[in-house]
């Protein structure tokens, strides 16, 4: 992983509001020389304003960023080797495909115009768009328009490309080839990507490194594997995918209590009887019979999604999320196994209690307040 | 119903354009009776070209109204670009009610008040004629100014903020990305702005004629001066080339505008296209 490279961009402390409302709050983060990181978190949570910070469009109230070692709190944007891909593209509309792209070559005073040609056919190539160098962007598609504004902001070579939540106005088929894309890009030109979504599935999906922040504050950083497996909290447990987040007890290490039974876990150095956090994969539980089951409740709930139905049981008045390819019918009594290793422990936090209960879950809230997430930052 | 209601759009137009249609066809009067046509001849243009007081009118009002829409366009596109980047909300809506005011008030007022404070200016520096081109220049600039801010706003409101910081992104300095990308994006705004001025500036006459001192008249100045006298059809002459000129300027004005939406539709309907073929193309 690029965690063994070498650092480039360290942010000390950044702290910024805006009119009175803290929207950073000291914030902390090294990114290294060709790694994808992911800033990821729900509207407002600070991410964009990261972004900015980074590209010099703000600038910290406290704290400090450093580029390859140099403080560069004060460094305009177009003297720094960072460049944009913007939210809604910000393409130029009097310029047509071609001039977009070599805008940045012009204002770099390139002369020679068969350089300029072949840069802006190079860029071309890369994000497939050949043939389309005369065509005016105002009569593009969403895609294209997204694939001149990554050529526009490649073609001066930067070492730092900053991406804010580009993919978000595209349809979801196209959305997932440009993740493909873009990975692939990043794989290949050996930049640094910083990339900024609300979407959890393309963080885990795309990034080396994925941020996961809310209210101005770093929740976690790590991989998506460490972030999936091993949240620090109930909030990034939550954030990241389904989860049911229980209260219970570490009896000891390797032997955690909830909803009355004794579970054997692998986490360890908790110390004894002390209050915690479990976390559970809905797609880590087994169904049962209800007399063989570890515990037993009842299905108050049954969604088809296609590869697996999403079971809401009630045991002892928690409701858990199952996902389970077995159809199991509404009003059942079943019982529930959970392996060891699906077992996650977390120490207590501000967050514990607010996440992980699906008593008030319904679809259409979640689709609504992503719907809502999409619209500022 | 029908019938009714296109009599009376006909009413309107004649009762619009009646007296303008009047005036056309007596400035081809061979006679110089007002009222009797005595037949069709181009004598009272020729006479009006002979005219070299109307003439010197006509260009002096020309070079007015031009420098004054070049001076206020440059001016108030600036204006409109600082108020559009104020933070605090307040005082931007405290500049723009400053910014309206001289646009409601009574012409009569503006004109008074101008030419108070040009005499009193005047007295104060000790000159010996208070009011000339220049003050008539300044007066004009004055209330060309809201007109000029009020048709640029528009267009940098409509202008993603993340415009002109993809072209700072890019490379630009401030400047760089003023001329590079904001002003290519705001100028139907800024040609909008600087022929309403020219109109407003052209036709003035409430205000012109208490700024203006004896040495420079305006046409507007020039014919009022001349009705006072006698009505000669020359002036009819004069106005009847003003209103062809305003006439042609509406047209290639509006045709601009409608190719544009042409564009407009023709970009709309191929990226609709092509939105199809991406569809396909995904299945």
């Amino acid at each position: 992983m690029s965690m063994n490279g070498k650092k480039l961009i360290e942010l000390r402390g950044i702290t910024k509001s805006f009119d009175g409302e803290v929207v950073l709050d000291n914030i902390s983060l090294d990114i290294y020389e060709d790694e994808f990181i992911t800033l990821l978190g729900p509207s407002g949570c600070g991410k964009t304003t990261t972004l900015r910070i980074i590209g010099g469009f703000e600038s910290p109230d406290s704290g400090d960023v450093f580029f390859d070692g140099v403080r560069i709190n004060d460094t305009p944007p177009y003297k720094r080797h960072i460049n944009t891909v913007f939210q809604r593209y910000a393409l130029f509309p009097h310029l047509n495909v071609y001039e977009n792209i070599a805008f940045g070559l012009r204002v770099a005073k390139v002369k020679d115009d068969e350089e300029i040609s072949n840069r802006v056919r190079e860029m071309l190539e890369m994000v497939n768009l050949k043939g389309f160098e005369r065509r005016h962007v105002t009569t593009l598609s969403g895609g294209q328009q997204q694939r001149v504004a990554i050529a526009r902001a490649l073609i001066n070579k930067p070492r730092v490309l900053l991406l804010d939540e580009p993919l978000g106005a595209l349809d979801l088929k196209l959305r997932k080839d440009m993740q493909n894309e873009l990975k692939n890009m990043q794989k290949r030109t050996g930049i640094t990507f910083i990339y900024v979504t609300h979407d959890q599935e393309e963080a885990l999906s795309m990034s080396d490194t994925v941020v996961v922040m809310n209210e101005g504050s770093i929740m976690q950083i790590g991989t998506p594997t460490d972030i999936y497996n091993e949240p620090k909290n109930a909030y990034v447990a939550d954030f990241i995918g389904e989860s049911n987040i229980v209260d219970g007890v570490m009896l000891d290490d390797f032997s955690v209590k909830m909803s009355g039974q004794t579970f054997v876990c692998v986490d360890k150095g908790f110390g004894k009887n002390t209050p915690v956090d479990v976390v559970v994969r809905p797609e880590d539980v087994d169904v049962v019979a209800p007399e063989s089951g570890m515990l037993r409740g009842k299905v108050t709930s049954v969604t088809f999604k296609g590869v697996h139905y999403e079971v809401i049981v009630d045991i002892g008045g928690f409701k858990w999320m199952i996902q389970t390819t077995d159809y199991v019918a509404p009003d059942a009594v079943i019982g529930i196994d959970i392996e060891p290793d699906a077992i996650h422990i977390m120490n207590k936090s501000e967050y514990s209690g607010m996440f992980g209960d699906y008593s008030s879950f319904s679809d259409e809230l979640d689709a609504l307040s992503e719907n809502s997430e999409e619209e500022e930052d | 119903m029908k019938i009714l209601s296109r009599i009376y759009l006909i009413l309107v137009f004649i009762f619009l354009y009646a007296p303008i249609a009047v005036m056309i066809l007596i400035s081809f009067n061979s006679g110089e009776s007002t009222t009797e046509m005595q037949g069709l001849s181009l004598y009272w243009y020729r006479e009006m070209l002979r005219d070299s007081a109307t003439l010197e009118a006509l260009r002096n009002t020309l070079v007015l109204s031009i420098s004054s829409a070049v001076i206020s366009t440059v001016v108030g596109t600036l204006a409109a670009v600082g108020i559009h980047r104020m933070r605090n909300r307040f005082l931007r809506g405290a500049v723009m009610s400053v910014t309206n005011i001289p646009m409601m008030n009574p012409d009569i007022v503006t004109g008074i008040s101008l030419m108070l404070l040009f005499v009193f200016v005047g007295t104060l520096l000790g000159l010996e004629s208070y009011l000339s081109f220049w003050t008539l220049l300044i007066a004009h600039v004055t209330f060309n100014l809201p007109y000029v801010i009020l048709s640029v706003l528009p267009k940098l409101k409509q202008m993603d903020k993340n415009i002109p910081e993809a072209a700072l992104d890019l490379g630009c300095t401030p400047i760089q990305s003023f001329f590079k990308v904001e002003l290519p994006f705001i100028m139907p705004g800024v040609v909008t702005g600087f022929i309403m001025a020219f109109t407003l500036s052209f036709d003035d006459f409430v205000i012109s004629n208490f700024t203006s001192g004896s040495s420079f008249e305006t046409l507007t100045i020039h014919i009022y001066s001349m009705i006072k006298k006698s009505v000669k059809p020359d002036i009819y002459a004069l106005s009847t080339l003003i209103f062809a000129a305003v006439l042609l300027l509406l047209v290639v004005y509006n045709m601009s505008d409608r190719s544009e939406r042409a564009d407009a539709k023709t970009e709309k309907r191929r990226t609709l296209r092509f939105r199809g073929k991406e569809g396909g193309a995904a299945k």
